[in-house]
């Protein structure tokens, strides 16, 4: 996806010009303070927007379908998002208002000195709706900085790709998450779903999405 | 040898109120509500709840965790976490989990090494998808995906009840192992006439509800 960066900025000057309360912002490349992606919603919006709720995600794969219990191959979190509906001063991305994230991830070959590998958000700055996918009742593309609790890592850029695809949740939303200075990523990029969506099937708990923070 | 000891044990123990059932039932206010511990252990000495996570009125959000657990000999866990999440603005949402790595009860009579409970509550269901319990055993036996309240006679003891579900008002609550230390009833002639509760040991136990 960085063959899309250089687009940012043209695409910047077009979202600046357009006129609205609802900032729409046309761009295939994320917030531009972090990484590009390796997948993306197509088009994003600043839309007052929450998104709350937690759950588990067996990855790998990432489907329905829990993995055996005994293989700890499974992933539990806590996440919420608020967002005002306005662009950020650049115009590229969309502010948030609040947020937090706890992530788990209880696989034995993540853990840190015999712990599983537990991230907390330090700050959640930025959350896009999502237009172009196939989640019912919403989808939000979020992000903002983490620590590493195991270590105290911390100032670690974060995005999230979050998904409401109606009730109940297990087996029906989703959620991925990318901390690319550590090269940690429980992403499940499906290329039979138009656009590309990477978000992973929940197979527990609920992601609620709400149209008003 | 193991299970005489505790035998020994439970023997001392004092009568507890028998409408104890684990459940947070009592303690929920309208709109969304979420509460989940790692361990919990009540007994006429002990009173204990960690790591535990309650939903703070307006809040969106609770963590709290605990690498090390050690009670009063009865259990030990490493690596609890204890996360709940609601909204706190229309309370249409409440998600509620406890996770466990390794677990020992009663000196070994039930063990695991991977405990998950999780509830998700809105108003249109409720549900205790998520949870699972890896590489149970109890007394010996291995235990393999236990269906919702399954209950197992621990000799001496009391019984075990795995993969507890309880339906609350607009909610539910999972506990995934749940001891219920007994003590015999003696009539006047010295036979077992019943059994008394003595404690209640709950290893993950996840409650969320929307009302």
């Amino acid at each position: 996806m960085s063959r899309l960066r250089p687009l940012a900025g043209v695409t910047a000057i077009a979202a600046l010009a357009l006129v609205g309360g609802s900032c729409e912002v046309h761009h295939t490349a994320l917030a531009p303070t972090i990484g590009a992606p390796l997948f993306s919603f197509n088009v994003f919006q600043c839309r007052p927007l929450k998104m709350t709720g937690g759950g588990r995600i067996d990855y790998p794969p990432g489907t329905a379908e829990k993995n055996p219990p005994a293989s700890h191959q499974y992933e539990t979190f806590g996440a919420h998002v608020t967002a005002p509906g306005e662009p950020d001063p650049s115009g590229l991305t969309c502010l948030a208002d609040s947020g937090e994230l706890e992530w788990i991830d209880h696989r034995p070959e993540m853990e840190i000195n015999g712990q599983p590998l537990n991230l907390h958000a330090t700050s959640v700055t930025f959350a896009e709706l999502a237009l172009d996918t196939d989640c019912s009742d919403g989808a939000v593309h979020w992000g903002g900085k983490l620590r590493v609790q195991n270590t105290g890592q911390e100032d670690l850029d974060f995005e999230v790709w979050d998904c409401d695809n109606s009730e109940p949740g297990a087996g029906h939303d989703g959620f991925a998450i990318r901390v690319l200075e550590l090269g940690y990523e429980v992403i499940c990029p499906d290329p039979d779903l138009p656009p590309t969506e990477p978000a992973c099937t929940l197979t527990g708990g609920n992601r609620q999405f709400h149209p008003t923070p | 040898m193991r299970i005489d000891s505790i035998r020994r044990a439970v023997r001392f123990g004092l009568v507890l109120p028998l409408t104890w059932t684990g459940s947070a039932l009592g303690q929920m206010q309208a709109g969304a509500n979420a509460q989940s511990y790692g361990v919990a252990v009540t007994t006429a000495t002990v009173n204990q709840k960690t790591p535990s996570a309650v939903l703070p009125v307006g809040g969106m959000m609770a963590v709290d965790r605990a690498t090390d657990v050690t009670v009063a000999g009865l259990v030990t866990a490493q690596n609890a976490f204890a996360i709940v999440t609601g909204d706190a603005t229309d309370g249409s949402d409440a998600v509620s989990s406890a996770t466990l790595g390794t677990v020992s009860i009663l000196n070994g009579l039930i063990t695991a090494d991977g405990v998950v409970a999780m509830t998700s509550s809105t108003i249109e269901n409720s549900n205790a998808e998520g949870s699972s319990l890896a590489n149970l055993v109890v007394n010996g036996v291995q235990v393999s995906d236990p269906a919702p309240n399954t209950r197992v006679d621990l000799p001496g003891v009391g019984y075990v009840v795995l993969n507890e579900q309880i339906a609350t008002f607009g909610g539910i609550t999972v506990n995934m192992i749940h001891v219920v230390l007994q003590q015999p009833v003696l009539g006047v002639l010295g036979g077992v006439t019943g059994y008394r509760t003595t404690g209640n040991i709950i290893v993950g136990s996840a409650t969320s509800s929307v009302n």
